[in-house]
């Protein structure tokens, strides 16, 4: 067994501890922060995916941006961190009907890949990979990433519309 | 290691996210798990740029794209969220039921 | 004249019309309506019985509709029996309009009673002009319908409700029978004309089995119609109805629509023995049945009716015997001092607010125009020499001698006997004694005894168109002067003069003078007066055999449709509900709900494709 398979196995422990930490938990704090492990064990499997600029931008918008917009949001709203009530939704139906759809959905789906190998051994990729992607984006990619620009925009504005507080009394205060 | 690893490993992640999404009652952690769908999904474009018939850079490509629509998401989910909040005075996913039969 | 004479019953029509879309408005006025219509109604059918005294039959038909190669036609005719019929039924019902003027005074329906009436008598013009059975048909059935509709005029009282879905049921098993009747000449002759059928009977195309298999099954429409016995049960409880309705319909007019319909068919009835035969038994057993019965009832309308049905049973008896004369003779001198009694009844009850005759008694001071009116009606039904009751049953009398059968003779000489004797028993418990009632009679308005007293002139003066001794007017011209009256024996009216006297003479006794007791008989004979109280049990019987049955097999259906067919029906609409219900609680508003169906399904897609090797295809 390679370092690289001990890397993958722990990393991957790490992805799959903070998810199932996540479904376990009950104040929503640590659920957000459970999931920050998820993010870095992905992250640090991206490195072993030699996609080193990837991992970097997953470290930042994921576990950093994304994470801290989720707190803000909750500390924004009203949260018991410590309440008994339930943390999920529907009753023991509800809850049976998702596992077992999710179960037999990845189960069907584990089937299909289980075996799958297309034999290349990833050599391909240079190690200056990040050089590549740029040359990639802003050449071939060019009207894809100028339309992600816009979407950014697009979706900036429509968040501060949709956050702002509405109607005239709000803007009398 | 195999690409199927990488793609059980996707596969299982996916698989806590969609049954979170499903379950949980707070709004946020529904749009966390959200994301580590989108992060799963992530990984296979990744597994693929490396050991897909194909190896090379676009696979890199495309979770970078998806991780900007990603962020957009959470931003417009989030706002959504804060408005909810305001009209309802609640974050609970089953106290949004005004379209109920 | 003649060939006008379809207008004779649009006036009625029009007054119908009009009262039905401005009675309301006219109130009082609407009386004017109905009478002004019956009276111009009235000079009409005048008008076209002068045209025929002076002519011969006219019939104008009209191709109504073609069906392949049968063509059915409208129109109307005038003979000498339906140009008779038209004068006697407007002359009535003309009467009876003015009548009601006074008797339904008051009323809150009053422009509707009038109404009714119009239609009634539209229905039974258009009944006597019918040249064909099947535009009988229509108007026997819309003459049902006025009938119904008068009856049950008081139609907030449980009594006559009843009594109108009754009369209406009972004459309506008779009209079956006259339905098949007609549809098998029609089968037979290709033609509902009465001419076409006379001839088919006369060159015989139609069977002497057939023959008499169409008359008795029309025949048994007209004992519906005309209340004989065993469908006569209607006939009683339709008193229900205003009293001029019952002079007008029930005693007078409709009723006699049964005797009028085997007149009109007399030919058809002529060629079949046993057909006659049922008729005149019938009408002999109807004749002493009825008025068996009407020597005990105590409701002053209801022994008139038995009284009805029973000379109906003589119109009949003369029928059936042969003597189309002599019945067409009494159903005229009928239905004079018929209308007559109802009328003088209806003003008794006028008078004193009840029809119980118990409760009445003295009013010969108290009633100067009606009690003496109401006594030359009493012998002339009872058949008093002189007056015209006694002439017309004569005639009957005398055709039943003269036709051989003896015992319906005698039958008849029984019933003649039982008349007279309920009819002055009825008399003598009304008008003389002491009041048993309480409050104040009063004479009825001039509206009521007008039509009375030319009612009372009638019951003496229309005996004298045919008689022994002045000859005979109606026979002559109802067959075109082909009649020669038999000579009948000279004994027979002395009997008949006898036996009404005996029994006035005995309702003397027994109610005028009481020298014997009432309850004589009813004491010695008290099952037979209980017999007779229960008119013989027939109601009872209809109740427990027909009327139990018909209800049995209805509950038992309502309990298939209750059970059985609803159930089916709840069992689709419960499942649709059901399906509905499980579906809406689905559409919860849960999106989470949505999104685990919505996976729930992608995994089974997914399931199913990996099922069936889609990876390694």
């Amino acid at each position: 067994m390679s370092g690289t398979d001990i890397a993958f196995f722990l990393l991957a422990l790490a992805a799959i501890a903070g998810g199932v930490t996540m479904l376990q938990l009950t104040n929503v704090v640590h659920m957000v922060i459970a999931l920050v492990m998820t993010f870095l064990g992905i992250a640090g499997l991206y490195v072993l995916l030699s996609a080193e600029f990837v991992a970097v931008v997953q470290v930042l918008i994921y576990s950093g941006a994304i994470t801290i917009i989720m707190l803000f949001a909750i500390m924004l709203t009203r949260h018991h961190a410590d309440d008994k009530e339930r943390q999920t939704t529907g009753g023991v139906w509800h809850r049976a009907v998702a596992a077992i759809s999710v179960l037999a959905f990845g189960l069907a789906v584990y089937f299909g890949i289980r075996r799958l190998d297309f034999g290349a051994d990833g050599s391909a990729l240079a190690a200056d990979n990040a050089r590549e992607i740029g040359k990639w984006l802003y050449s071939y990619y060019t009207i894809p990433f100028e339309i992600v620009s816009v979407i950014l925009l697009v979706a900036l504005i429509g968040a501060i519309v949709l956050a702002k507080k509405d109607g005239k009394g709000a803007e009398d205060k | 290691m195999t690409l199927s690893a990488y793609l059980a490993l996707a596969l299982i992640l996916f698989c806590i996210g969609l049954y979170g999404a499903l379950t949980k009652r707070n709004t946020v952690i529904v749009l966390i798990c959200i994301e580590l769908m989108l992060n799963a999904v992530n990984i296979n474009f990744v597994a693929f740029a490396k050991y897909g018939a194909h190896p090379g850079v676009h696979g890199h490509v495309f979770a970078l794209f998806a991780i900007a629509i990603a962020a957009a998401e959470a931003a417009v989910g989030l706002a959504a969220l804060i408005a909810f909040y305001r009209n309802r005075k609640t974050v609970q996913v089953d106290e949004a039921n005004s379209l109920k039969h | 004249m003649m060939n006008l004479a379809w207008v004779v019953p649009l006036f009625p029509l029009c007054s119908f019309a009009l009262l039905l879309l401005f009675g309301r408005k006219w109130k009082k006025a609407s009386a004017y309506v109905g009478i002004v219509a019956t009276l111009l109604s009235l000079l009409a059918a005048l008008g076209v019985l002068a045209g025929r005294l002076g002519g011969t039959t006219y019939e104008a038909n009209w191709t109504w509709m073609q069906i392949g190669d049968v063509t059915l036609t409208a129109g109307f005719s005038v003979t000498a029996l339906n140009a008779w019929m038209l004068v006697v039924v407007a002359f009535v019902s003309w009467l009876v309009h003015i009548y009601s003027q006074g008797y339904m005074a008051g009323d809150e329906r009053f422009s509707t009673f009038y109404a009714y009436l119009g239609l009634f008598t539209f229905a039974m013009l258009g009944l006597v002009l019918s040249p064909n059975l099947l535009q009988a048909y229509i108007f026997w059935e819309l003459v049902g319908l006025g009938s119904f509709l008068l009856i049950g005029f008081y139609f907030y009282k449980e009594e006559a409700k009843a009594a109108a879905k009754k009369a209406f049921i009972m004459t309506r098993i008779g009209d079956v029978g006259f339905f098949i009747g007609m549809l098998l000449l029609f089968w037979q002759t290709k033609s509902f004309d009465y001419d076409d059928i006379f001839r088919a009977v006369g060159d015989g195309t139609l069977s002497p089995g057939m023959t008499t298999l169409t008359a008795i099954l029309i025949f048994i429409g007209a004992i519906g119609k005309s209340g004989q016995f065993p469908l006569h049960t209607w006939l009683p409880d339709a008193m229900e109805g205003p009293t001029p309705v019952s002079a007008l319909i029930h005693a007078a007019t409709m009723v006699a629509a049964g005797v009028y319909l085997v007149a009109a068919l007399f030919p058809l009835y002529e060629a079949s023995e046993a057909a006659m035969m049922t008729v005149a038994v019938i009408g002999g057993v109807t004749a002493i049945f009825a008025a068996t019965i009407g020597l005990v009832q105590t409701d002053i309308k209801r022994v008139l009716a038995y009284s009805t049905i029973s000379q109906l049973g003589y119109m009949m008896l003369a029928l059936g015997s042969g003597s189309y004369v002599a019945a067409i003779f009494h159903l005229t001198t009928h239905a004079f001092f018929k209308a007559l009694l109802f009328l003088a009844a209806g003003s008794v009850i006028h008078a004193v607010h009840t029809q119980n005759i118990e409760e009445m008694g003295g009013l010969w001071r108290r009633l100067p125009w009606t009690a003496p009116l109401f006594l030359v009606g009493a012998l002339s039904i009872s058949g008093v020499p002189l007056f015209a009751g006694f002439f017309s049953k004569d005639e009957i009398l005398a055709a039943a001698w003269l036709n051989g059968s003896v015992e319906l003779f005698w039958l008849a000489v029984a019933a003649a006997l039982l008349t007279s004797f309920y009819m002055f028993r009825l008399f003598f418990l009304v008008f003389t004694g002491e009041a048993r009632h309480d409050g104040d009679a009063h004479e009825a308005p001039m509206s009521m005894v007008g039509p009375m007293v030319v009612l009372g002139v009638l019951s003496v003066a229309s005996g004298y168109i045919q008689t022994p001794w002045f000859g005979s007017f109606l026979g002559e011209w109802l067959t075109d002067g082909a009649y020669h009256h038999e000579a009948a024996p000279g004994w027979i009216a002395v009997v008949a003069t006898i036996v009404s006297l005996v029994g006035i003479l005995l309702a003397w006794l027994m109610y005028g003078k009481r020298t014997v007791p009432r309850d004589w008989l009813s004491a010695r004979a008290p099952h037979g007066y209980e017999l007779l109280r229960r008119h013989y049990y027939v109601d009872d019987f209809y109740r427990w055999t027909v009327v139990a049955l018909v209800s049995f097999i209805s509950r038992l259906l309502a309990y298939v449709d209750r059970y059985l067919v609803e159930g089916i029906v709840r069992l689709v609409t419960g499942t649709v509900s059901a399906a509905a219900s499980a579906g809406s609680r689905g559409q919860n508003g849960q999106a989470q709900t949505y999104g685990a169906v919505t996976v729930a399904g992608l995994a089974i897609l997914v399931v199913i494709f990996a099922l069936t090797g889609g990876y390694w295809l």
